[in-house]
């Protein structure tokens, strides 16, 4: 499989180091956007039910 | 405990008296499945996978051939890491142990690998072979163990002396050896050492085993993980090649190795048997995690962290709960 995005993905990564701790960008990434959803999943409320107004 | 405390405990531990829906997990189980399939084709079309070129036998003899030579003298001399492993390889050493269980000894010899001939000897002698090789084969098969292991320990020290420059070893009583490995280093350049360690399986061979212990041996594939941040000691157990995102959920495994005594081989009873501690420290954090209903004070938890009544809010606040500060 060709193109950009795959060409891109596949450059060696970056990395964030500080001291012990070291992680790829994706990763971090990776990791935000599962925060992310999990914070959205506890915080967006349910969806109303449209039939059922009256509760 | 306050009245209110009792109040709320007692409503927590009530039935519950809410709203009802009927709700059909199997719709919501199909609609997950599909949506993470469709998913997973996008990116893939999107994304492709990891295209690193594989690491091959020619590769590390071209790129690297005094190393590949070293190593085979190693393997001869049963001073590698794949013949001084023990189990399951070999009975060289007694492996890891955690206090008084020695685990990989236990676990036994389950896949024999005999380094110097299943390495070096066997591939040669799969091919047809200069003169002088052929000679050395025959000479080192026709040799006795302890002839055999004088050679090549001799060999394996004068390169070690001169720290892999092979210009610069004395001259010494190294029978064969020297035309082994060289003869095993020429085989590696021409390709043909790959298709002879995998031609050592059945005819669909899946096996991969020797390969990567023999690459393990030398500094090829320790070179290609330090160049793609895949060494264990710089969190590699959770990376990809690439830019490619790696298995982030790995990241408690992975940060035993980060810091002492884990991180330090020399250090015993702990850093030389960090695998086996930390196999030990997970399995006994997995248990705890699988048993966290029946732990006390982490099974309440939920209720001084209550993230449900986050979840559950509307509800709560029409029952008249008020969320507790958290």
């Amino acid at each position: 499989m060709t193109g950009w995005f795959a060409d891109f993905m596949n450059h060696p990564a970056t990395y964030l180091k500080s001291g012990w701790l070291q992680i790829s960008v994706t990763n971090l990434l990776v990791i935000l956007l599962m925060l992310a959803i999990f914070t959205l999943a506890i915080f967006l409320p349910f969806p109303k039910d449209k039939n059922r107004h009256h509760e | 405990m306050s009245t209110n405390k009792e109040a709320k405990a007692e409503f927590d531990a009530a039935p519950w008296a809410g709203k009802t829906k009927r709700y059909d997990i199997v719709k919501e189980g199909t609609i997950a499945l599909v949506f993470v399939f469709v998913l997973t084709v996008v990116l893939s079309l999107i994304m492709s996978s990891p295209d690193e070129p594989p690491l091959t036998f020619k590769g590390w003899a071209v790129s690297n051939p005094d190393n590949l030579y070293a190593t085979a003298v190693q393997e001869l001399a049963g001073t590698s890491g794949t013949a001084t492993y023990g189990g399951p390889y070999n009975n060289a050493s007694d492996g890891l142990n955690v206090g008084p269980l020695w685990l990989q000894k236990w676990a036994g010899v389950t896949h024999p690998i005999d380094a110097a001939n299943d390495f070096v000897i066997t591939p040669l002698s799969t091919q047809v072979l200069a003169p002088e090789i052929a000679n050395a084969v025959a000479t080192w098969k026709s040799a006795a163990d302890s002839q055999r292991q004088a050679w090549a320990t001799a060999y394996d020290d004068a390169i070690t002396k001169v720290e892999g420059k092979l210009s610069d070893v004395a001259v010494g009583a190294y029978g064969p050896v020297p035309v082994l490995a060289q003869g095993l280093t020429d085989m590696a350049k021409s390709g043909a050492l790959d298709a002879a360690l995998l031609s050592q399986g059945g005819f669909f061979q899946t096996d991969n085993t020797k390969q990567i212990l023999f690459f393990g041996d030398g500094a090829y594939l320790d070179d290609a993980g330090t160049a793609a941040n895949l060494q264990g000691g710089t969190w590699g157990m959770m990376n990809e090649t690439g830019r490619y995102p790696g298995q982030a959920w790995l990241w408690l495994y992975s940060f035993w190795y980060q810091i002492p005594p884990f991180n330090n081989g020399e250090s015993k009873p702990i850093g030389a048997n960090a695998d086996a501690y930390i196999m030990v420290i997970m399995g006994l954090l997995s248990l705890g995690l699988i048993l966290i209903p029946i732990i006390p004070v982490i099974r309440n938890l939920p209720m001084r962290i209550p993230i449900h009544r986050g979840i559950w809010r509307q509800y709560y606040q029409s029952q008249g709960i008020k969320r507790r500060k958290m």
